[in-house]
């Protein structure tokens, strides 16, 4: 029964993005099938070339680019929301499958998860 | 051609106030099927006139008297036992 | 007719007095248990962490929820978990992390104890319902 973890919040204003990360991570780990969504302003976390040293945070880049080889099975991003946010296939980070149905992205997974 | 899913029938709980995005984002997810139950700055929803609600709506008692919205009649007042039981009917659950 | 007692994992990610996730979630918690169903165990994430510290100190007369929520727990033998990565970040620290981190104190209330998002994982495999209480904000 596959894990769909939601990440609709923008990246370091917050932690709840990096704790559905954690979230994802952990269900690859023993094996359960995950993915992710990014919605809303949580697109933002997909942003190519983000530099957090300054506000003293680590960049999730490297994690997301590592999914894939940890068994998280995909990364959707809402394509509406992208578009809000100008996120195309210039500076979009790679390895996310823009979902133009959000709907049938949530409907395809059992849980529906957020982590705050 | 994608074949229709079939969904599983869908308890949405949502605690967030109109106005918040997932609030939006919640009521844009809802099949056919599915129960919305209002909890916390949910019942808001209730007084909330720009809010078109769905029909299959309920709304958690405690949170509506918090919030002196007592009378209101846009949807079921429920109690929390309300809530376990519908936890128990449906057996996909989205808190949001 | 009784309905089949079913397994349930109770996730609470907001905080108390920031939050109304612990208030709704120790309702729900309650009846649950009336009902005769089983809470699995309750996982205390992100902000959420906070229901398990044992300085909290509210004025006498409002509710003090992680006292509430460490009575029902310990009433009815609910194992509970505070993640660990979100607890050492906020605070909210066992006797073990102390003495590791050469902390100046421990504050975890009793009976919740210090765990993985492998907990989390469990209960989202094994429980029957798994449902969050998140902060609204």
């Amino acid at each position: 029964m596959s894990t769909l973890i939601v990440i609709d919040q923008p990246p370091y204003g917050s932690w709840a993005g990096r704790e559905a990360l954690d979230m994802v991570f952990s269900l690859a780990a023993f094996d359960q099938p995950a993915a992710l969504l990014f919605t809303g302003a949580g697109v933002n976390w997909l942003r190519q070339q983000q530099a957090p040293d300054a506000i003293g945070q680590k960049s999730v880049e490297k994690n997301l680019s590592a999914a894939p080889v940890f068994g998280v099975e995909e990364i959707f991003a809402d394509q509406a929301s992208c578009q809000r946010f100008d996120l195309g296939p210039d500076n979009l980070v790679s390895g996310v499958t823009l979902a133009a149905n959000l709907q049938a992205v949530l409907n395809a997974h059992r849980h529906v998860t957020f982590a705050g | 051609m994608t074949p229709p899913q079939t969904v599983t029938p869908t308890l949405h709980i949502l605690n967030k106030a109109p106005g918040h995005p997932r609030f939006e984002a919640c009521l844009q997810s809802l099949s056919e099927a599915d129960l919305l139950v209002l909890t916390e700055s949910g019942v808001l929803a209730l007084a909330d006139h720009s809010v078109a609600l769905p029909g299959a709506c309920r709304a958690v008692k405690a949170d509506l008297q918090a919030r002196a919205l007592g009378d209101q009649t846009r949807a079921q007042a429920i109690d929390y036992a309300d809530l376990v039981r519908l936890t128990t009917d449906y057996s996909r659950i989205i808190s949001w | 007719m009784t309905p089949t007692p079913l397994s349930y994992t109770l996730v609470i990610t907001g905080a108390p007095w920031s939050s109304q996730a612990p208030q709704s979630a120790l309702a729900f918690a309650r009846e649950l248990v009336t009902a005769g169903h089983r809470v699995d165990r309750v996982f205390l994430y992100g902000e959420g962490v906070l229901l398990a510290s044992a300085l909290a100190s509210p004025p006498s007369d409002e509710v003090h929820w992680p006292r509430q929520w460490a009575g029902f727990l310990t009433e009815h033998s609910v194992p509970a978990t505070v993640c660990i990565a979100s607890a050492l970040r906020r605070g909210i620290i066992d006797d073990t992390e102390q003495a590791r981190y050469e902390l100046p104190a421990s504050n975890l209330l009793a009976p919740f104890e210090v765990a993985g998002l492998g907990d989390w994982v469990e209960g989202n495999l094994k429980s029957d319902r798994i449902i969050y209480f998140h902060g609204s904000n």
